[in-house]
């Protein structure tokens, strides 16, 4: 008997908590007081092209005025399966975060909703973020005063995965997607890897021939010396001070007065120089018929002042650490 | 003379040298400089240590020159008169007097060697000194006159003990001062040890060809190579500056290790120093078949016409080998040339 009482009460207590239950269903509740609560929502900026598994997330701050107060238990749950009008979504939310900031006279609520996309078609369909109801509470009104606030659907377009039959691209192009690009990212980056070796192919080149100093070890002495022998006349005085140029040179690069006779000893301090000992031997043999003995020959050609330019360009390739030019 | 006349002759010369090379090994550099001295016809110092080859270096010389060899080895007790001549009592037990060293060969002396020279006392050196400035001697009321002689001498840097050291005036007089090494190669030094050849210096100096030049004909040619051999003005203008580094180091920004410079030096290179060097850097210009003088010839004989003629202070005396050798070196690499 005292198991039947109890049955008989426990069957009137479920029966008035699913009449609760009903009683408090969002969809029945009253709307807040629209300066109660303030909401900003950003939304993904792209509206098509969605396809099964993509995630799309919102972003809503709700900014509540006190003495209302947002009921937490209200939020969205986490894979409750939305339907409109009897029919499924396809969509679900997957993930949720709330924050809240407490500034004195409000609650800032800063709330993020995830949804994956769960459904396809073999054409382009409408999908949409369902609107979703969050409950507030008036916590100063005598009856606890409950209302709902709603949360606008999001509305984009669900693309499919292929295309059934002959398509012409022409005639898809979505103006909200803009036309369709290929994907040349290989190409960029080939490009900027080719033009990075071309600049420095070219600061290369430029250290090679420029006659300045305004790169490490481009004022060398020879490259004065070269700067000083292109500006000289071809005439017989134009020659000298070119030589003389040139040993000026060879004595600041050897650290000494350079002839002929300490050469070996020059080429074993500095051995860059040993590429042009050949040229250096013809060098001070235009010197010494330059200088010293006017009958004496040489080797540096009938126009000694070319010769001499460069050979100096050689010496200057040799200064700078580079292998001599070739073309000589 | 021709062209043809001057080449013949170098040939001569070359093989002068090939033949005393033959017999002085590892001793290249010092062989080419005598051979300069002789055709520059200056007096030459010979430094080195004791059993370095001097004696066989100078007797192969002038076996190769021709003309007559005399020799006198320097002591504490050498009186002038003892290179002039010498009395004995002879067979019949009366006085007699004979040639010294130095008037033995006549006219035909050609190489005079004094061994060890700062052995000898000053008295000695005068003489010597005036023998080599003048190449004239007065004994037995006649002036003799020793044309074709050049002094070699020899000091030995060692040994400082009962020795005068030569006075700058006198050392002025010889036209390159020559370090004669012993040789570094292991090889040569080997051969020096174990080769038999070697140990009998006689033998050794008739291997030389005898008379490749002809000592009486020195003079003439010697003249023929100074007026052949041109200098231009800018190797004049480096001899210059060469000069004026030797007397004002400092100005020339050269620098020795060790050395105050501002002390170093009081006196510089002389004027005939000078006119020696260049004379040899001619002979040195001709020996390499040019017809004027580079600073390579110069480079050549530097040293060796140079370093023992500046005067240094006393303090640096005691070093002045290595002294010398470092700021000449550095003068050389401070004057540009051009």
């Amino acid at each position: 008997m005292n198991k039947q009482i109890t049955k008989l009460l426990f069957t009137c207590i479920l029966s008035f908590s699913v009449f609760n239950a009903l009683a408090l269903d969002v969809q029945l509740l009253p709307d807040i007081k629209s300066d109660a609560v303030k909401i900003q929502i950003q939304d993904p900026e792209r509206v098509v092209g969605y396809t099964v598994g993509d995630v799309i997330t919102r972003h809503i701050i709700l900014t509540v005025k006190k003495p209302y107060k947002l009921i937490d238990e209200s939020l969205p749950i986490i894979g409750y399966e939305k339907r409109y009008r009897g029919q499924t979504l396809g969509v679900d939310l997957s993930d949720i975060k709330h924050t809240s900031k407490d500034n004195g006279d409000t609650v800032i609520h800063d709330i993020s909703l995830s949804y994956q996309v769960f459904t396809n078609k073999t054409v382009v369909k409408h999908g949409a973020l369902p609107t979703e109801y969050v409950n507030i509470i008036n916590v100063n009104s005598k009856g606890k005063e409950v209302g709902k606030f709603r949360i606008p659907s999001f509305e984009f377009a669900i693309s499919p995965i292929a295309m059934f039959g002959e398509v012409k691209i022409e005639e898809d192009i979505s103006k909200f997607r803009g036309p369709l690009l290929l994907d040349n990212s290989n190409l960029k980056n080939r490009l900027q890897i080719l033009l990075s070796v071309m600049a420095l192919s070219l600061i290369g080149l430029l250290y090679m021939l420029g006659k300045h100093a305004w790169l490490p070890r481009m004022g060398g002495p020879f490259a004065k010396a070269y700067r000083n022998i292109r500006k000289q006349e071809n005439t017989p005085q134009g020659l000298q001070k070119a030589v003389a140029s040139t040993h000026e040179a060879l004595n600041m690069t050897a650290g000494n007065s350079l002839f002929s006779g300490n050469l070996e000893v020059f080429l074993n301090k500095k051995p860059a120089f040993k590429a042009i000992k050949p040229e250096l031997e013809q060098f001070f043999g235009l010197s010494r018929q330059v200088f010293f003995e006017p009958g004496a020959g040489h080797q540096a050609g009938d126009n000694p002042l070319l010769w001499l330019a460069q050979f100096c360009r050689r010496c200057r390739d040799c200064e700078r650490g580079l292998i001599p030019d070739s073309k000589f | 003379m021709s062209d043809r006349q001057l080449a013949e002759w170098r040939q001569h010369a070359l093989t002068l040298e090939t033949e005393v090379n033959k017999v002085v090994v590892g001793q290249a550099n010092p062989v080419r400089l005598i051979t300069i001295a002789i055709f520059a016809r200056g007096h030459v110092l010979l430094e080195g240590d004791v059993g370095v080859g001097k004696t066989t270096l100078l007797r192969a010389f002038t076996r190769g020159i021709g003309g007559g060899y005399q020799r006198i080895e320097g002591t504490i007790d050498l009186m002038p008169n003892d290179l002039v001549y010498h009395t004995y009592l002879g067979e019949d037990g009366k006085p007699h007097v004979s040639a010294g060293p130095l008037l033995m060969s006549g006219e035909n002396l050609s190489v005079f060697f004094f061994n060890e020279i700062n052995r000898a006392r000053p008295q000695v050196h005068s003489l010597l000194l005036r023998v080599m400035a003048e190449r004239t001697l007065s004994a037995f009321n006649k002036e003799h006159t020793f044309p074709h002689m050049i002094v070699f001498a020899d000091r030995n840097q060692v040994e400082r003990e009962e020795t005068f050291e030569i006075p700058s005036a006198a050392r002025d007089r010889f036209m390159m001062e020559i370090p004669i090494l012993v040789p570094n190669d292991d090889a040569i030094m080997s051969d020096l040890m174990f080769d038999t050849r070697f140990h009998n210096a006689d033998a050794l100096i008739d291997t030389v060809k005898a008379d490749v030049l002809q000592f009486d004909q020195l003079n003439g040619f010697s003249s023929v190579i100074q007026k052949s051999v041109a200098a231009s003005p800018t190797l004049e203008k480096y001899a210059l500056n060469l000069w004026k580094a030797t007397r004002n180091p400092t100005e020339y920004g050269v620098k020795v290790t060790n050395v105050d410079m501002t002390r170093l030096v009081l006196a510089g290179a002389s004027p005939r120093g000078m006119s020696m060097m260049l004379r040899a850097a001619r002979v040195n210009a001709w020996l390499n078949e040019r017809t004027a003088i580079t600073p390579d010839d110069i480079h050549a004989v530097f040293h060796a016409t140079v370093a023992h003629r500046i005067v240094f202070s006393p303090v640096y005396e005691m070093r002045r080998t290595e002294i010398a050798r470092e700021m000449l070196s550095n003068i050389l690499n401070a004057v540009a040339a051009p």
